[in-house]
This record gives structure tokens, C-alpha cells and sequence, in this order.
């Protein structure tokens, strides 16, 4: 298969009171661009003008160096996927994958109808109606389809916002999987943290119609480019990383030359890559190493800045990776941190959070 | 009409003394409904029945009812689901204006009608004279002005029920069509017209039947060739209730067992499984 690749420039559309501007990126191929943002943000507005819904204004939009932005969608070979997946409810699971066949719009490299439900395990279910299908293989054989049409750019709307929590988990493992194998670029657009977390390559945090900052998962949670951001993203510490070593539950995780340890439901493998979330209120403060602590994680750490927040002060440290911590106003003036540069910063094995990459 | 496009959330238990007499209320509308045509047929003589059938004229009555419904409905359905689509599907100014003309042939006397198209399609009417001039297509006396009655009065009922047929597609397939290739012809009818099917058989059983048994439109225009009600009225006029009653009977019995057989082709299959959430 060809490589694809994604470019949107400077993207404009008014539509009423609201307006999409300077809206630029590029996917590449086998990336994961989600667009995260509050509702009322215009992800679905910008999602539906890349598939061809909406004519902008101004700016341009190209698929593999080929300007569509005056395409139809019919014509831009484009996977949409929208909540719950919309399956032709009149048709098989086969005449759903095999829908796009009829137009043309399938080029050989796509394969047939049978080894792409083969190759997404759904082969199976060909005589089944869709309504009779679970979330997962819903979402597998709105895949095949949109494979089976040659599309060669998959764009998601919030298709797992209506299912509950559990199976929402799985079909992202299960997204996940197909997207890091695909060779197509993704744009996922959501409002859930977590679910940008677990499906990005690259998060772009969008707000009033148009992008507030555009980098990896870490940078947008970490360094937030403004206050706006900071305040959508939340203020817990994302660290990229990979596992070194898993014994008795406990992953090392290498985070660029310190490590840390994770205890949770997920035990990763060796060399998953994986994102390690610390909550600030997860994080104590101490002056000195705590030798007889049971803790696994304890960095020395320098304070880079404090701030109330509220009944707590919120404090910003590095310690070879960003870290915030809450303490209590207590904790805060024990140790003097108005004018200590320096302290331990200790975290739970079981507090920190791994999401899979 | 299309209930389970609404599905309404199940009432809590009505207080005794209501359900009795809402109990009450509903079996006399009902008895009211059905005894005159249950009486109907109990006032036939088998005799009666079979002499009537045997007429000739009975017979072409009934059967020129029963083709002008069928391409009434045809017609219908070619000028009724594009307007259905336009009201289903977008916003314009004046909206409310059609619907309100879509439903002004249920609120104009069906003789009115009949007057008012004979202006318009009758010998000397504004439409009527060039046509018959230029193709000679006649509506007067034809076929073709009964077709022209019936459909004025029963195409509110196929623009309507479509309309609800159309309103329940969900928007977001016909755009996922689109992207996997469809013109917008082709989600049109791969698409939107399948899944709007129910609703739209719908509308066109409700016209076929409205048609079948229109009387005062049809018989200004065309009291000549003669369908069935028309012809029941002429036997009212020449041979009093008895050759009358047993025709009512008779096409009653053919009407009525088409309506029961739609209702039963288009009737709301219950299936096992979940609801596709929207």
C-alpha cells in the first residue's frame, strides 16, 4: 500500500455566529491525530469539512498531495466514522463492507470483501445483520468497509461516546491495535482525555473553532501552551516512557534515564511503549529521601514554581521529567517550599496510571 | 399510522375509575365503527349478493375503482416522495406554508373539490382546454378525471406519511455513504429510500384506500364511466337499497380485505435486539 498523508492549511469556515480559522496540521501516514476539545468547540464542524460535508472558506485541504478541498466526499476517498459506527441497518455485514465496491471507488490494493473480514476477524458474521452485532464487531466491520471503499484517510466522531466505560476500554485497545498497523492516517475527534490519551500520536487541543496548541500527548499536558489549555487538560503529569522490567506486578519504566515504577491492572510487557500518569494529589513532598518508606518512587526534585490552588498550593518540579504535586498549606509551609529549591518527591507504585501506546 | 418511529415512554397505571371509563368511551367508538359495516353484511341475502356480482356494469365499476386507485397511488408516489424529502430533510423559508397546503385538500368538501378541478381540468378549464387541444387527453368523463379526483384528495396522506418514514433515516448514514462513495442519487436510493420504505408503503396504502372509496370529487367531474361508489349511488337512485346495499357490500368486501392485507405487509415487525442509538 502507498503511504497517505494528511494536510490541512490554514482552514477557514464561518457558519453563523461560529467560525473554524487558521485551523493547520498534517497527518502522516500510520499517525493518530486527535483533535480534543469541550463540546461546542467545533471538532465535528472541522471533521465534516475535511470529509468533503462543508465547503470552506478559505485555506486548503490535500490527501496525498491532491487538493480536495472543492472535492464532494464521494470523491475523496475518505473512512468516516461516526457514533456507534452507522452500519447500513437494510444490509448485511457483507453488502455493508462490500457498499463502496459499486462505486468505484475501490482500487485493487483494497482486497476483497472476504479477506478483509477475514483480516479484521469478522468473517463470521458476513450473513448477519448489523443489529444483531456487538460494539466491537460493529467497529470492525465499519473498518472492513471503509478499507473496502480504498480509503485512504480515516476520520472519527466520538464513535464510542454512547457505550459504557468497559466495553469503551476495549474497542480502543482494539482501535489501537488496527490504527498502529494501518497505513493511513487517523483524525479522531473527542472530548475524553483519557481516550485522547490512550488513541494519540499527536493531540491538537481545540477551542472556539480553532487550534490552542498542537504536540504529543506529553507536551500538551505538561507544558500547556496557555491557561485555557491547562485548564481543559487538567493538571496531571503525562510522562512518555517504556518498560524495561516487570516483576511481581510492578513495571520499571524508563523515562528518559529515571525510572518509575507502576503497579496497576495493566502489567505491560517488556518494550511496550506506554504513557505513565501521575495525579498531583498522588504526589507527597519531602525534604530528604525517606530510607525506610515503602514507596517505589522517589525523586529528588527541584521546585520550579508554587501557587495556591485553592485550599492546597499547587507545585510545579522538575526531577529529569516534569512532575506536579498538591500539598496541603501545611506540608507547604513544614518545608518552606516558598524558598526551597530543592525536595523528594515520592509517588505510590499503585498511583501511577499506564496507559498502552 | 408509522407508531413505532415515536416510541412513547409507557404511561404509569391509570387510576381505576378513569380506565373504566376511558374503557368505556373506547368500546362505543369502536362498536361504533365496526356495527354498520358488521350489520351491513348481515342484511345480505346470498342471493342478493350473487346478482349483483353477476352485472356487468357492477363488475366494470368495481374494477375501474380499483385501476384508477392503482395509478392514483402510482402517481402519488412519483409527485408525493420528492416533497416529502425536501419537507423531511431541509430548512426553508415558507415551510410552514407548504405543510399547511400539503394538508388543505383534508379540510376542503370533497364536492368543492370536485368544482374547483372541473374548473381547471374540465372541457373549457385553464388546464383542461390545452391539454385535450394539444394532446387529447380529456379529464372530463375519463378515466384520467377520476385519477385527477382521487389523487387531490388522498395525496396529503402519502406526503405525510413519508414524510415520517423519511424524518426517521438517520442523517449520519446517508454521510457515511457519501464518503464511502455515493453520489447523492445513489444514497438516495441505496440508502434513504430502503429505510424509509415502511413509511412510505405506509402513505401509499392510506392513498390507495382513501382513492378506492372517493365519492363527491369524483362524481362532479365524472359521473361517467362509473366507479363503484358512483355506481352504488346510481343503484340507490334506480333500484332503492336493495341491489345498493348488496354492491356496498361487495366492493366493501374487496376494499376492506386489501386494507387488512397492507396492514398486515406493513405492519411493524418486532424483532429481538438493540435499537441503533442515535
Amino acid at each position: 500500500m502507498t503511504a497517505h498523508r494528511l494536510a490541512v492549511e490554514r482552514l477557514s469556515l464561518r457558519v453563523g455566529a461560529f467560525a473554524l480559522s487558521g485551523i493547520t496540521f498534517t497527518v502522516a501516514a500510520g499517525e493518530v491525530l486527535v483533535i480534543l476539545g469541550p463540546s461546542g468547540a467545533g471538532k465535528t464542524l472541522l471533521l465534516e469539512t475535511i470529509a468533503g460535508f462543508n465547503r470552506p472558506d478559505g485555506g486548503r485541504i490535500s490527501i496525498d498531495g491532491e487538493d480536495v478541498t472543492a472535492a464532494p466526499p464521494e470523491a475523496r476517498r475518505i473512512g468516516f466514522m461516526v457514533q456507534d459506527y452507522a452500519l447500513f441497518p437494510h444490509l448485511t455485514v457483507a453488502q455493508n463492507v462490500a457498499f463502496g465496491r459499486r462505486f468505484g471507488a475501490a482500487s485493487a490494493d483494497a482486497g476483497t470483501v472476504e479477506a478483509l473480514l477475514e483480516r479484521l476477524g469478522v468473517k463470521h458474521l458476513a450473513d448477519r445483520e448489523p443489529k444483531h452485532l456487538s460494539g466491537g464487531e460493529k467497529q470492525r466491520v465499519a473498518l472492513a468497509r471503509a478499507l473496502a471503499a480504498s480509503s485512504r484517510l480515516l476520520l472519527f466522531d466520538e464513535p464510542l461516546a454512547a457505550l459504557d466505560a468497559h466495553s469503551r476500554g476495549q474497542l480502543r485497545r482494539d482501535l489501537k491495535d488496527f490504527l498502529r498497523r494501518a497505513s493511513v492516517p487517523a483524525v479522531y475527534v473527542t472530548h475524553d482525555q483519557s481516550e485522547a490519551l490512550a488513541l494519540a500520536d499527536t493531540i491538537a487541543v481545540m477551542r472556539e473553532g480553532s487550534l490552542a496548541q498542537v504536540g504529543t500527548p506529553s507536551a500538551i499536558f505538561n507544558t500547556p501552551a496557555d491557561a485555557a489549555v491547562a485548564e481543559f487538560v487538567g493538571v496531571e503529569t503525562v510522562i512518555e516512557g517504556k518498560v524495561v522490567a516487570v516483576a511481581d506486578g510492578v513495571a520499571r519504566i524508563d523515562v528518559g534515564g529515571r525510572f518509575v515504577h507502576a503497579a496497576g491492572i495493566l502489567t505491560p510487557c517488556v518494550g511496550a511503549s506506554v504513557l505513565a500518569c501521575i495525579r498531583p494529589e498522588d504526589v507527597a513532598l519531602a525534604a530528604s529521601p525517606q530510607s525506610r518508606s515503602s514507596v517505589r518512587n522517589q525523586f529528588p526534585a527541584r521546585v520550579i514554581a508554587t501557587e495556591p490552588a485553592g485550599p492546597l498550593f499547587k507545585i510545579t518540579l522538575d526531577c529529569g521529567f516534569p512532575l506536579v504535586a498538591y500539598v496541603s498549606k501545611q506540608s507547604y509551609l513544614e518545608l518552606d517550599l516558598a524558598n526551597r529549591g530543592e525536595a523528594v518527591a515520592s509517588v505510590k507504585a499503585t498511583a501511577v496510571h499506564l496507559i498502552a501506546r | 399510522m408509522s407508531a413505532g418511529i415515536i416510541a412513547a415512554p409507557r404511561a404509569a397505571q391509570p387510576p381505576r375509575g378513569l380506565a373504566l371509563a376511558f374503557a368505556f368511551a373506547a368500546a362505543l367508538l369502536l362498536v361504533f365503527i365496526v356495527l354498520p359495516l358488521a350489520n351491513l353484511y348481515a342484511s345480505q341475502s346470498g342471493a342478493a349478493l350473487a346478482r349483483v356480482a353477476a352485472m356487468a356494469e357492477v363488475r366494470s365499476a368495481i374494477g375501474l375503482s380499483l385501476a384508477a386507485a392503482l395509478a392514483t397511488t402510482a402517481c402519488a408516489a412519483l409527485l408525493a416522495i420528492p416533497l416529502a424529502y425536501l419537507l423531511a430533510r431541509s430548512a426553508f423559508p415558507g415551510k410552514p406554508v407548504v405543510e399547511a397546503i400539503v394538508d388543505l385538500p383534508l379540510a376542503v368538501p370533497h364536492t368543492v373539490v370536485g368544482i374547483a378541478l372541473l374548473f381547471v381540468f374540465g372541457r373549457t378549464g385553464i388546464v383542461g382546454a390545452p391539454l385535450e387541444q394539444w394532446t387529447g387527453i380529456k379529464f372530463w368523463g375519463t378515466a384520467a378525471g377520476i385519477v385527477v379526483a382521487m389523487l387531490y384528495v388522498s395525496v396529503p396522506y402519502a406526503v405525510n406519511a413519508a414524510r415520517v418514514g423519511l424524518e426517521g433515516v438517520d442523517d449520519r448514514l446517508e454521510k457515511v455513504a457519501r464518503t464511502l462513495g455515493a453520489g447523492r442519487w445513489a444514497v438516495f436510493f441505496r440508502i434513504t429510500l430502503p429505510l424509509a420504505s415502511r413509511g412510505i408503503l405506509t402513505g401509499l396504502a392510506l392513498t390507495f384506500a382513501r382513492s378506492v372509496s372517493e365519492f363527491g370529487a369524483v362524481i362532479v367531474l365524472t359521473y361517467y364511466p362509473m366507479t363503484a361508489p358512483v355506481k352504488i349511488y346510481d343503484l340507490f337512485l334506480q333500484s332503492g337499497l336493495g341491489d345498493s346495499s348488496a354492491m356496498a357490500a361487495l366492493f366493501l368486501a374487496i376494499t376492506l380485505s386489501l386494507f387488512i392485507a397492507s396492514r398486515y405487509l406493513f405492519r411493524e415487525r418486532r424483532e429481538p435486539g438493540p435499537t441503533p442509538a442515535r
